[in-house]
Protein backbone atom coordinates (compact mmCIF):
# COMPACT_ATOMS: atom_id res chain seq x y z
CA UNK A 1 0.00 0.00 0.00
CA UNK A 2 2.81 2.29 0.99
CA UNK A 3 4.42 1.96 -2.34
CA UNK A 4 1.51 2.56 -4.26
CA UNK A 5 0.76 5.92 -2.61
CA UNK A 6 4.20 6.88 -2.69
CA UNK A 7 4.34 6.44 -6.46
CA UNK A 8 1.19 8.25 -6.84
CA UNK A 9 2.74 11.17 -4.80
CA UNK A 10 5.84 11.16 -6.64
CA UNK A 11 4.24 11.30 -9.90
CA UNK A 12 1.39 13.60 -8.96
CA UNK A 13 4.35 16.33 -7.79
CA UNK A 14 6.58 15.20 -10.50
CA UNK A 15 3.83 16.77 -12.84
CA UNK A 16 2.57 19.63 -10.64
CA UNK A 17 6.60 21.05 -9.81
CA UNK A 18 7.48 20.66 -13.08
CA UNK A 19 4.72 22.36 -14.51
CA UNK A 20 5.08 25.23 -12.22
CA UNK A 21 9.25 25.32 -13.68
CA UNK A 22 8.35 24.96 -17.11
CA UNK A 23 6.31 27.54 -17.24
CA UNK A 24 8.71 29.73 -14.91
CA UNK A 25 10.54 29.51 -18.24
CA UNK A 26 13.07 26.11 -16.93
CA UNK A 27 13.30 22.75 -17.61
CA UNK A 28 10.60 20.10 -15.90
CA UNK A 29 13.74 18.05 -14.84
CA UNK A 30 14.20 20.88 -11.89
CA UNK A 31 10.60 20.48 -10.84
CA UNK A 32 11.05 16.49 -11.05
CA UNK A 33 14.04 17.02 -8.67
CA UNK A 34 12.39 19.21 -6.40
CA UNK A 35 9.32 16.78 -5.84
CA UNK A 36 12.01 14.04 -4.53
CA UNK A 37 13.39 17.07 -2.13
CA UNK A 38 9.79 17.93 -1.04
CA UNK A 39 9.30 14.36 -0.17
CA UNK A 40 12.29 13.58 1.46
CA UNK A 41 11.71 17.02 3.60
CA UNK A 42 8.37 15.42 4.26
CA UNK A 43 9.19 12.15 5.53
CA UNK A 44 9.94 9.54 3.11
CA UNK A 45 13.21 7.56 2.92
CA UNK A 46 14.68 6.52 -0.33
CA UNK A 47 15.70 3.68 0.94
CA UNK A 48 13.13 1.24 -0.42
CA UNK A 49 14.02 -1.24 -3.03
CA UNK A 50 11.28 -1.00 -4.95
CA UNK A 51 11.34 3.15 -5.60
CA UNK A 52 15.19 2.21 -6.16
CA UNK A 53 14.26 -0.32 -8.86
CA UNK A 54 11.61 1.91 -10.86
CA UNK A 55 14.08 4.44 -10.93
CA UNK A 56 16.92 2.67 -12.04
CA UNK A 57 14.26 1.30 -14.63
CA UNK A 58 13.94 5.52 -15.52
CA UNK A 59 17.33 5.98 -16.00
CA UNK A 60 17.29 2.90 -18.66
CA UNK A 61 14.32 4.12 -19.91
CA UNK A 62 15.67 7.66 -20.34
CA UNK A 63 18.98 6.54 -21.82
CA UNK A 64 16.98 4.02 -24.25
CA UNK A 65 15.05 6.57 -25.50
CA UNK A 66 18.00 8.91 -26.16
CA UNK A 67 19.55 6.69 -28.37
CA UNK A 68 16.36 5.71 -30.01
CA UNK A 69 14.74 9.05 -30.78
CA UNK A 70 17.65 11.28 -30.61
CA UNK A 71 20.57 9.22 -32.18
CA UNK A 72 20.76 9.28 -36.20
CA UNK A 73 23.81 7.34 -37.36
CA UNK A 74 23.98 8.67 -40.23
CA UNK A 75 23.97 11.62 -38.67
CA UNK A 76 27.17 11.59 -36.62
CA UNK A 77 29.54 11.14 -39.81
CA UNK A 78 28.74 14.88 -41.09
CA UNK A 79 28.68 15.77 -37.45
CA UNK A 80 32.30 14.89 -36.97
CA UNK A 81 34.11 17.10 -39.34
CA UNK A 82 32.59 19.87 -37.46
CA UNK A 83 32.39 19.69 -34.21
CA UNK A 84 34.87 16.84 -32.48
CA UNK A 85 37.47 19.33 -31.79
CA UNK A 86 34.96 21.50 -29.70
CA UNK A 87 33.41 18.56 -27.99
CA UNK A 88 36.28 17.18 -27.13
CA UNK A 89 37.73 20.12 -25.38
CA UNK A 90 34.56 20.92 -23.89
CA UNK A 91 34.68 17.54 -22.32
CA UNK A 92 38.48 17.32 -21.39
CA UNK A 93 38.93 20.64 -19.51
CA UNK A 94 36.15 19.73 -17.05
CA UNK A 95 36.84 16.50 -16.99
CA UNK A 96 40.35 17.37 -15.29
CA UNK A 97 39.17 19.72 -12.63
CA UNK A 98 36.82 17.05 -11.76
CA UNK A 99 38.99 14.75 -11.44
CA UNK A 100 41.91 17.56 -9.87
CA UNK A 101 39.15 18.64 -7.27
CA UNK A 102 38.53 15.28 -6.16
CA UNK A 103 42.05 14.37 -5.71
CA UNK A 104 42.61 17.64 -3.43
CA UNK A 105 39.70 16.66 -1.34
CA UNK A 106 41.96 13.61 -0.75
CA UNK A 107 38.69 11.07 -2.69
CA UNK A 108 39.92 7.71 -4.15
CA UNK A 109 40.98 7.86 -7.79
CA UNK A 110 37.51 6.17 -8.59
CA UNK A 111 35.78 8.76 -7.29
CA UNK A 112 38.03 11.33 -8.61
CA UNK A 113 37.17 9.55 -11.98
CA UNK A 114 33.73 9.67 -11.67
CA UNK A 115 33.64 13.44 -10.62
CA UNK A 116 35.50 14.29 -13.66
CA UNK A 117 32.81 12.30 -15.69
CA UNK A 118 30.02 13.84 -14.44
CA UNK A 119 31.81 17.14 -14.85
CA UNK A 120 32.70 16.37 -18.31
CA UNK A 121 29.18 16.12 -19.53
CA UNK A 122 26.06 18.35 -21.53
CA UNK A 123 22.57 18.88 -21.73
CA UNK A 124 22.03 20.97 -25.04
CA UNK A 125 17.98 20.37 -24.47
CA UNK A 126 18.13 23.35 -21.65
CA UNK A 127 19.69 26.19 -23.89
CA UNK A 128 17.60 25.09 -27.11
CA UNK A 129 14.68 27.14 -25.82
CA UNK A 130 16.87 29.91 -25.03
CA UNK A 131 18.61 29.36 -28.47
CA UNK A 132 15.34 29.48 -30.48
CA UNK A 133 14.28 32.68 -28.39
CA UNK A 134 16.63 34.64 -29.32
CA UNK A 135 16.86 33.27 -32.96
CA UNK A 136 20.37 32.14 -32.63
CA UNK A 137 19.26 28.23 -32.85
CA UNK A 138 20.49 28.26 -36.88
CA UNK A 139 23.97 30.93 -36.12
CA UNK A 140 27.06 29.01 -36.31
CA UNK A 141 27.62 28.28 -32.29
CA UNK A 142 23.97 27.30 -32.35
CA UNK A 143 24.36 24.44 -35.03
CA UNK A 144 27.51 23.49 -33.79
CA UNK A 145 26.63 22.99 -30.06
CA UNK A 146 23.43 20.97 -31.95
CA UNK A 147 25.81 18.71 -33.37
CA UNK A 148 28.15 18.66 -30.44
CA UNK A 149 25.74 17.17 -28.08
CA UNK A 150 25.22 14.08 -29.44
CA UNK A 151 28.94 13.09 -29.54
CA UNK A 152 28.81 14.13 -25.56
CA UNK A 153 26.13 11.60 -25.03
CA UNK A 154 28.13 8.95 -27.16
CA UNK A 155 31.69 9.53 -25.79
CA UNK A 156 30.25 9.77 -22.45
CA UNK A 157 28.37 6.52 -22.25
CA UNK A 158 31.33 4.56 -23.41
CA UNK A 159 33.85 6.57 -20.53
CA UNK A 160 31.21 5.70 -18.45
CA UNK A 161 31.38 1.61 -19.51
CA UNK A 162 34.75 2.14 -18.71
CA UNK A 163 34.72 3.01 -15.44
CA UNK A 164 32.08 1.21 -14.12
CA UNK A 165 34.24 -1.82 -15.36
CA UNK A 166 37.60 -0.39 -13.54
CA UNK A 167 35.24 0.44 -10.56
CA UNK A 168 33.87 -3.44 -10.35
CA UNK A 169 37.96 -4.31 -10.16
CA UNK A 170 37.60 -1.58 -7.26
CA UNK A 171 41.53 -0.71 -8.39
CA UNK A 172 43.58 1.02 -10.99
CA UNK A 173 44.24 -2.26 -13.77
CA UNK A 174 47.18 -3.85 -14.53
CA UNK A 175 48.20 -4.25 -18.16
CA UNK A 176 46.12 -7.74 -18.05
CA UNK A 177 43.32 -5.86 -16.43
CA UNK A 178 43.26 -3.25 -19.11
CA UNK A 179 43.11 -5.98 -22.00
CA UNK A 180 40.40 -7.99 -20.30
CA UNK A 181 38.26 -4.56 -20.18
CA UNK A 182 38.69 -3.75 -23.85
CA UNK A 183 37.90 -7.57 -23.79
CA UNK A 184 34.47 -7.25 -22.58
CA UNK A 185 33.84 -4.16 -23.96
CA UNK A 186 34.25 -5.32 -27.90
CA UNK A 187 32.63 -9.08 -27.07
CA UNK A 188 29.82 -6.73 -25.60
CA UNK A 189 29.98 -4.53 -29.16
CA UNK A 190 30.49 -7.41 -30.83
CA UNK A 191 26.81 -9.29 -29.90
CA UNK A 192 25.09 -6.40 -29.79
CA UNK A 193 25.71 -4.66 -33.00
CA UNK A 194 25.49 -8.42 -34.89
CA UNK A 195 21.96 -8.31 -32.92
CA UNK A 196 21.37 -4.46 -33.72
CA UNK A 197 22.59 -5.25 -38.07
CA UNK A 198 21.28 -9.02 -38.13
CA UNK A 199 18.66 -10.29 -35.78
CA UNK A 200 16.79 -7.25 -34.98
CA UNK A 201 15.62 -6.36 -38.68
CA UNK A 202 14.55 -9.67 -39.41
CA UNK A 203 12.89 -10.19 -35.99
CA UNK A 204 10.99 -6.84 -36.38
CA UNK A 205 9.29 -8.11 -39.65
CA UNK A 206 8.14 -11.21 -37.76
CA UNK A 207 6.82 -9.29 -34.74
CA UNK A 208 5.14 -6.77 -37.27
CA UNK A 209 2.94 -10.24 -38.47
CA UNK A 210 1.86 -11.20 -35.05
CA UNK A 211 -1.70 -10.75 -34.25
CA UNK A 212 -0.87 -10.00 -30.81
CA UNK A 213 -1.52 -6.62 -29.27
CA UNK A 214 1.30 -3.83 -29.41
CA UNK A 215 3.42 -6.43 -30.32
CA UNK A 216 6.01 -4.45 -32.23
CA UNK A 217 5.93 -1.60 -28.48
CA UNK A 218 6.72 -4.94 -26.51
CA UNK A 219 9.80 -5.80 -28.33
CA UNK A 220 11.01 -2.45 -28.58
CA UNK A 221 10.59 -2.46 -24.64
CA UNK A 222 12.31 -5.84 -24.53
CA UNK A 223 15.36 -4.57 -26.69
CA UNK A 224 16.12 -2.22 -24.31
CA UNK A 225 15.70 -4.61 -21.35
CA UNK A 226 17.47 -7.38 -23.40
CA UNK A 227 20.25 -4.69 -23.97
CA UNK A 228 20.48 -3.53 -20.13
CA UNK A 229 21.32 -7.00 -19.22
CA UNK A 230 23.46 -7.88 -21.65
CA UNK A 231 25.60 -4.91 -20.47
CA UNK A 232 25.46 -6.11 -16.99
CA UNK A 233 26.82 -9.72 -17.89
CA UNK A 234 29.19 -8.52 -19.44
CA UNK A 235 30.12 -6.22 -16.59
CA UNK A 236 29.14 -2.69 -18.11
CA UNK A 237 26.19 -0.79 -16.44
CA UNK A 238 23.10 -1.42 -17.87
CA UNK A 239 22.46 2.40 -19.23
CA UNK A 240 25.12 1.79 -21.16
CA UNK A 241 23.49 -1.31 -23.20
CA UNK A 242 20.34 0.53 -22.98
CA UNK A 243 21.76 3.61 -24.80
CA UNK A 244 23.81 1.47 -27.48
CA UNK A 245 20.60 -0.82 -28.13
CA UNK A 246 18.50 2.19 -28.28
CA UNK A 247 20.94 3.46 -30.79
CA UNK A 248 20.88 -0.07 -32.90
CA UNK A 249 16.93 0.72 -33.89
CA UNK A 250 16.92 3.70 -34.67
CA UNK A 251 17.44 2.17 -38.72
CA UNK A 252 14.87 0.01 -38.25
CA UNK A 253 11.76 0.81 -40.10
CA UNK A 254 9.35 -0.62 -37.73
CA UNK A 255 10.73 -0.18 -34.50
CA UNK A 256 10.64 3.39 -35.55
CA UNK A 257 7.09 3.91 -36.74
CA UNK A 258 5.91 6.99 -35.04
CA UNK A 259 3.10 5.54 -33.02
CA UNK A 260 5.65 3.12 -31.50
CA UNK A 261 7.93 5.90 -30.64
CA UNK A 262 5.17 7.92 -29.08
CA UNK A 263 4.57 4.97 -26.61
CA UNK A 264 7.83 4.44 -25.54
CA UNK A 265 8.36 8.28 -24.64
CA UNK A 266 5.27 7.63 -22.55
CA UNK A 267 6.51 5.09 -21.27
CA UNK A 268 9.65 6.75 -20.56
CA UNK A 269 8.81 10.17 -19.78
CA UNK A 270 5.36 9.72 -18.33
CA UNK A 271 6.39 7.66 -15.48
CA UNK A 272 10.11 6.34 -15.20
CA UNK A 273 12.11 9.28 -15.89
CA UNK A 274 10.05 11.49 -13.55
CA UNK A 275 10.85 9.00 -11.23
CA UNK A 276 14.29 8.68 -11.78
CA UNK A 277 14.89 12.35 -11.35
CA UNK A 278 12.35 12.36 -8.01
CA UNK A 279 14.87 9.55 -6.84
CA UNK A 280 17.75 12.27 -7.25
CA UNK A 281 15.75 14.43 -5.23
CA UNK A 282 15.25 12.21 -2.39
CA UNK A 283 18.51 10.95 -1.64
CA UNK A 284 20.10 14.45 -1.78
CA UNK A 285 21.35 14.85 1.23
CA UNK A 286 20.61 18.80 2.16
CA UNK A 287 22.64 18.86 5.59
CA UNK A 288 25.64 17.14 3.99
CA UNK A 289 25.47 20.06 1.22
CA UNK A 290 25.35 22.83 4.08
CA UNK A 291 28.79 21.43 5.99
CA UNK A 292 30.74 20.52 2.86
CA UNK A 293 29.86 24.21 2.03
CA UNK A 294 33.84 24.94 0.07
CA UNK A 295 33.61 21.58 -1.55
CA UNK A 296 29.91 22.72 -2.69
CA UNK A 297 30.84 26.21 -3.89
CA UNK A 298 33.82 24.77 -5.86
CA UNK A 299 32.34 22.19 -7.03
CA UNK A 300 29.54 24.49 -8.82
CA UNK A 301 32.17 26.79 -9.69
CA UNK A 302 34.53 24.45 -11.49
CA UNK A 303 31.67 22.52 -13.59
CA UNK A 304 30.55 25.60 -14.68
CA UNK A 305 34.07 27.09 -15.58
CA UNK A 306 35.11 24.11 -17.32
CA UNK A 307 32.58 23.94 -19.52
CA UNK A 308 33.14 27.31 -20.41
CA UNK A 309 36.59 27.56 -20.75
CA UNK A 310 36.58 23.95 -22.57
CA UNK A 311 34.00 25.09 -25.59
CA UNK A 312 35.77 28.64 -25.48
CA UNK A 313 39.02 27.03 -26.56
CA UNK A 314 37.53 24.33 -28.50
CA UNK A 315 35.34 26.99 -30.65
CA UNK A 316 38.15 29.31 -31.22
CA UNK A 317 40.53 26.79 -32.36
CA UNK A 318 38.02 26.09 -35.03
CA UNK A 319 38.03 29.96 -36.15
CA UNK A 320 35.15 31.06 -33.79
CA UNK A 321 35.19 34.54 -33.39
CA UNK A 322 35.17 35.95 -29.72
CA UNK A 323 31.82 36.34 -28.66
CA UNK A 324 30.76 33.32 -30.58
CA UNK A 325 33.22 31.27 -28.74
CA UNK A 326 31.75 32.73 -25.20
CA UNK A 327 28.36 31.77 -26.60
CA UNK A 328 29.38 28.52 -27.51
CA UNK A 329 31.30 27.59 -24.02
CA UNK A 330 28.39 29.21 -22.15
CA UNK A 331 25.52 26.75 -24.67
CA UNK A 332 27.54 23.63 -23.14
CA UNK A 333 27.70 24.62 -19.72
CA UNK A 334 24.19 22.82 -18.45
CA UNK A 335 24.17 19.23 -16.93
CA UNK A 336 20.86 17.18 -16.70
CA UNK A 337 19.80 14.07 -17.38
CA UNK A 338 23.10 11.63 -18.23
CA UNK A 339 25.36 13.23 -15.27
CA UNK A 340 22.78 12.54 -12.91
CA UNK A 341 22.95 8.94 -14.28
CA UNK A 342 26.75 8.40 -13.81
CA UNK A 343 26.60 10.05 -10.40
CA UNK A 344 23.38 7.82 -9.61
CA UNK A 345 25.85 4.58 -10.62
CA UNK A 346 28.14 5.94 -8.53
CA UNK A 347 26.44 6.58 -5.33
CA UNK A 348 25.00 3.57 -6.17
CA UNK A 349 27.98 1.47 -6.63
CA UNK A 350 29.56 3.08 -3.12
CA UNK A 351 32.16 5.31 -5.06
CA UNK A 352 30.84 8.79 -4.34
CA UNK A 353 29.85 9.79 -0.77
CA UNK A 354 26.43 11.55 -0.47
CA UNK A 355 28.10 14.81 0.02
CA UNK A 356 29.58 14.28 -3.55
CA UNK A 357 26.33 13.15 -4.73
CA UNK A 358 24.33 15.89 -3.30
CA UNK A 359 27.15 18.64 -4.44
CA UNK A 360 26.80 17.82 -8.01
CA UNK A 361 22.88 17.58 -7.56
CA UNK A 362 22.86 20.88 -6.57
CA UNK A 363 25.66 22.03 -9.36
CA UNK A 364 23.25 20.63 -12.41
CA UNK A 365 19.84 22.53 -10.71
CA UNK A 366 22.42 25.69 -10.66
CA UNK A 367 23.77 24.78 -14.31
CA UNK A 368 20.22 24.31 -15.26
CA UNK A 369 18.72 27.86 -13.94
CA UNK A 370 22.38 29.85 -14.65
CA UNK A 371 23.06 28.51 -18.24
CA UNK A 372 20.19 30.08 -20.43
CA UNK A 373 19.92 33.68 -17.91
CA UNK A 374 23.90 34.01 -19.38
CA UNK A 375 23.48 32.64 -22.69
CA UNK A 376 20.67 35.16 -22.86
CA UNK A 377 22.64 38.08 -21.49
CA UNK A 378 26.18 37.29 -23.71
CA UNK A 379 23.88 36.96 -27.02
CA UNK A 380 22.15 40.21 -26.57
CA UNK A 381 25.67 41.92 -26.10
CA UNK A 382 26.81 40.57 -28.86
CA UNK A 383 23.42 42.16 -30.78
CA UNK A 384 23.97 45.21 -29.55
CA UNK A 385 27.23 45.57 -29.99
CA UNK A 386 27.25 44.15 -33.15
CA UNK A 387 24.36 47.27 -34.05
CA UNK A 388 26.84 49.67 -33.01
CA UNK A 389 29.29 48.72 -35.48
CA UNK A 390 30.01 51.23 -37.90
CA UNK A 391 29.12 50.33 -41.78
CA UNK A 392 30.62 51.40 -44.51
CA UNK A 393 27.64 53.49 -45.53
CA UNK A 394 29.01 55.68 -42.19
CA UNK B 1 -18.88 -15.45 -44.77
CA UNK B 2 -16.08 -12.36 -44.85
CA UNK B 3 -14.90 -11.48 -48.30
CA UNK B 4 -11.29 -12.36 -49.17
CA UNK B 5 -9.37 -9.30 -50.55
CA UNK B 6 -6.22 -11.93 -50.66
CA UNK B 7 -6.19 -11.98 -54.41
CA UNK B 8 -5.86 -8.45 -54.93
CA UNK B 9 -2.17 -7.61 -54.82
CA UNK B 10 -0.52 -4.64 -54.35
CA UNK B 11 1.05 -3.91 -57.42
CA UNK B 12 -2.22 -3.89 -59.35
CA UNK B 13 -4.27 -0.94 -57.24
CA UNK B 14 -1.24 0.95 -56.13
CA UNK B 15 0.04 4.58 -57.43
CA UNK B 16 2.50 4.43 -60.31
CA UNK B 17 2.59 8.08 -61.21
CA UNK B 18 4.25 8.82 -57.77
CA UNK B 19 5.14 12.67 -56.94
CA UNK B 20 8.11 12.15 -55.23
CA UNK B 21 10.81 14.28 -53.73
CA UNK B 22 14.82 14.41 -54.79
CA UNK B 23 17.26 13.97 -51.86
CA UNK B 24 18.74 17.91 -52.39
CA UNK B 25 15.27 19.11 -53.24
CA UNK B 26 14.86 22.53 -50.74
CA UNK B 27 12.93 23.10 -48.53
CA UNK B 28 10.43 25.53 -50.23
CA UNK B 29 9.95 22.96 -53.17
CA UNK B 30 8.38 20.81 -50.38
CA UNK B 31 6.79 22.94 -49.10
CA UNK B 32 5.18 23.69 -52.73
CA UNK B 33 4.02 20.67 -53.09
CA UNK B 34 2.15 20.57 -49.82
CA UNK B 35 0.44 23.41 -50.73
CA UNK B 36 -0.59 21.95 -54.54
CA UNK B 37 -1.35 18.81 -53.72
CA UNK B 38 -3.17 17.27 -50.94
CA UNK B 39 -1.41 14.08 -49.89
CA UNK B 40 0.21 14.15 -46.05
CA UNK B 41 3.08 11.88 -47.20
CA UNK B 42 5.78 12.21 -50.04
CA UNK B 43 8.85 9.88 -50.92
CA UNK B 44 12.53 11.19 -50.73
CA UNK B 45 14.43 9.29 -53.61
CA UNK B 46 17.28 10.22 -54.52
CA UNK B 47 19.19 9.86 -58.31
CA UNK B 48 18.88 6.40 -59.07
CA UNK B 49 14.71 6.85 -57.56
CA UNK B 50 15.87 4.79 -54.23
CA UNK B 51 13.54 5.78 -51.62
CA UNK B 52 15.57 7.20 -48.85
CA UNK B 53 12.90 8.52 -46.43
CA UNK B 54 9.39 10.17 -46.36
CA UNK B 55 8.15 14.04 -45.00
CA UNK B 56 4.78 14.14 -43.72
CA UNK B 57 2.45 17.30 -42.68
CA UNK B 58 3.59 16.59 -39.04
CA UNK B 59 7.29 17.31 -40.17
CA UNK B 60 5.90 20.31 -42.29
CA UNK B 61 4.40 21.68 -39.40
CA UNK B 62 7.42 21.25 -36.81
CA UNK B 63 9.50 23.22 -39.02
CA UNK B 64 7.04 26.07 -39.69
CA UNK B 65 5.74 26.03 -35.88
CA UNK B 66 9.22 25.44 -34.30
CA UNK B 67 9.58 29.02 -32.83
CA UNK B 68 6.18 28.59 -31.64
CA UNK B 69 5.58 25.51 -29.94
CA UNK B 70 5.67 24.58 -26.60
CA UNK B 71 9.26 23.67 -25.50
CA UNK B 72 8.98 19.93 -24.62
CA UNK B 73 8.08 19.28 -28.35
CA UNK B 74 11.49 21.30 -29.04
CA UNK B 75 13.73 18.24 -28.94
CA UNK B 76 16.83 17.84 -30.27
CA UNK B 77 16.51 15.88 -33.22
CA UNK B 78 13.51 18.69 -33.66
CA UNK B 79 16.22 21.28 -33.55
CA UNK B 80 18.06 20.07 -36.10
CA UNK B 81 15.26 19.09 -38.43
CA UNK B 82 14.53 23.02 -38.39
CA UNK B 83 18.09 23.89 -39.47
CA UNK B 84 17.70 21.49 -42.59
CA UNK B 85 17.87 23.31 -45.88
CA UNK B 86 16.96 19.97 -48.01
CA UNK B 87 14.79 17.21 -48.33
CA UNK B 88 17.48 15.15 -47.01
CA UNK B 89 17.78 17.29 -44.12
CA UNK B 90 14.75 17.53 -42.70
CA UNK B 91 13.10 13.47 -44.27
CA UNK B 92 12.28 10.76 -42.04
CA UNK B 93 14.94 8.20 -43.21
CA UNK B 94 13.79 4.49 -42.98
CA UNK B 95 10.32 4.64 -43.56
CA UNK B 96 7.89 1.39 -43.50
CA UNK B 97 7.26 0.30 -46.99
CA UNK B 98 5.80 -2.86 -48.62
CA UNK B 99 6.27 -5.11 -51.57
CA UNK B 100 4.50 -4.83 -54.69
CA UNK B 101 3.44 -8.93 -54.57
CA UNK B 102 2.06 -8.15 -50.37
CA UNK B 103 -1.96 -8.30 -50.87
CA UNK B 104 -4.36 -5.66 -49.94
CA UNK B 105 -5.41 -7.34 -46.52
CA UNK B 106 -1.36 -7.15 -45.66
CA UNK B 107 -1.82 -3.08 -46.58
CA UNK B 108 -4.99 -2.73 -44.51
CA UNK B 109 -3.23 -4.05 -41.76
CA UNK B 110 -0.22 -2.45 -41.62
CA UNK B 111 -1.93 1.03 -42.05
CA UNK B 112 -4.36 0.27 -39.31
CA UNK B 113 -1.97 -1.17 -36.96
CA UNK B 114 0.51 1.84 -37.50
CA UNK B 115 -1.76 4.33 -38.56
CA UNK B 116 -0.31 4.94 -41.33
CA UNK B 117 -1.86 6.82 -44.20
CA UNK B 118 -0.04 6.07 -47.36
CA UNK B 119 2.81 3.37 -47.51
CA UNK B 120 5.73 3.15 -50.20
CA UNK B 121 5.53 0.40 -52.35
CA UNK B 122 9.50 -0.52 -53.14
CA UNK B 123 11.52 -3.63 -55.36
CA UNK B 124 14.84 -3.97 -54.64
CA UNK B 125 15.13 -0.60 -52.53
CA UNK B 126 13.21 1.36 -55.72
CA UNK B 127 10.07 2.92 -55.73
CA UNK B 128 7.83 1.63 -57.16
CA UNK B 129 4.22 3.20 -56.32
CA UNK B 130 2.62 4.21 -53.43
CA UNK B 131 -0.39 2.66 -52.12
CA UNK B 132 -3.33 5.02 -49.50
CA UNK B 133 -5.76 4.27 -47.32
CA UNK B 134 -8.30 5.85 -50.25
CA UNK B 135 -7.11 3.34 -52.80
CA UNK B 136 -7.98 0.10 -50.72
CA UNK B 137 -11.38 1.76 -49.54
CA UNK B 138 -12.09 2.43 -53.33
CA UNK B 139 -10.55 -1.05 -54.62
CA UNK B 140 -13.32 -2.70 -51.99
CA UNK B 141 -15.61 -0.46 -53.08
CA UNK B 142 -15.43 -1.08 -56.34
CA UNK B 143 -15.44 -4.70 -55.61
CA UNK B 144 -18.62 -4.81 -53.37
CA UNK B 145 -20.60 -3.32 -55.77
CA UNK B 146 -19.96 -5.08 -58.87
CA UNK B 147 -20.83 -7.50 -56.52
CA UNK B 148 -24.30 -6.17 -55.41
CA UNK B 149 -25.11 -5.53 -59.23
CA UNK B 150 -24.59 -9.16 -60.02
CA UNK B 151 -26.66 -10.12 -56.79
CA UNK B 152 -29.38 -7.68 -57.98
CA UNK B 153 -29.27 -8.26 -61.46
CA UNK B 154 -29.75 -12.01 -60.55
CA UNK B 155 -33.01 -11.41 -58.31
CA UNK B 156 -34.45 -9.07 -61.05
Amino acid sequence: MEHILLLLLILFLAKVFGEIIERAGFPSILGEIFAGVFLGLLWFEPGGEVLSFLAELGAIFMLFTAGYMEVNINELRKASRLALTPTMFSMAIPFLLGYLLGQAFGFGFLASLFMGVAFSLTSIGVVVKTLIDLKYLSSRPGSVMLTSAIFDDIIGIFILAILVTIATMNQLPSGMQLLLIVVKLAGFMLIITFMGLKVYPWLFNLVHRMHVKEGIFAFVVMVALFSAYLAEVFGLHAVIGAFIGGALLSDIPFAKIESVQNKVSGLAYGIFVPIFFAFIGLSMNLGGVQTAGLFTVLVIVLALAGKLIGGFVGSKLIGFEFHDSLIFGIGMMPRAGVELVVIAVGKDMGIITDEVFSAIVLMVVVSVIVSPILLKFVIQVNKSKKQQLPTIKD
Amino acid sequence: MPENYSDIFIKDIMTQDVIAVKEDDPVEHIFELFDKYHFNTYPVVNNEGKLKGIIDQDIMLEIIMFHHIHCTKQTHMAAVRSLGESAKEIMIPHPVTISPDANLQDAADMMLKHHINRVCVVENDKLVGIISKKSIISEVYKKKEAEWWSIYSCCC
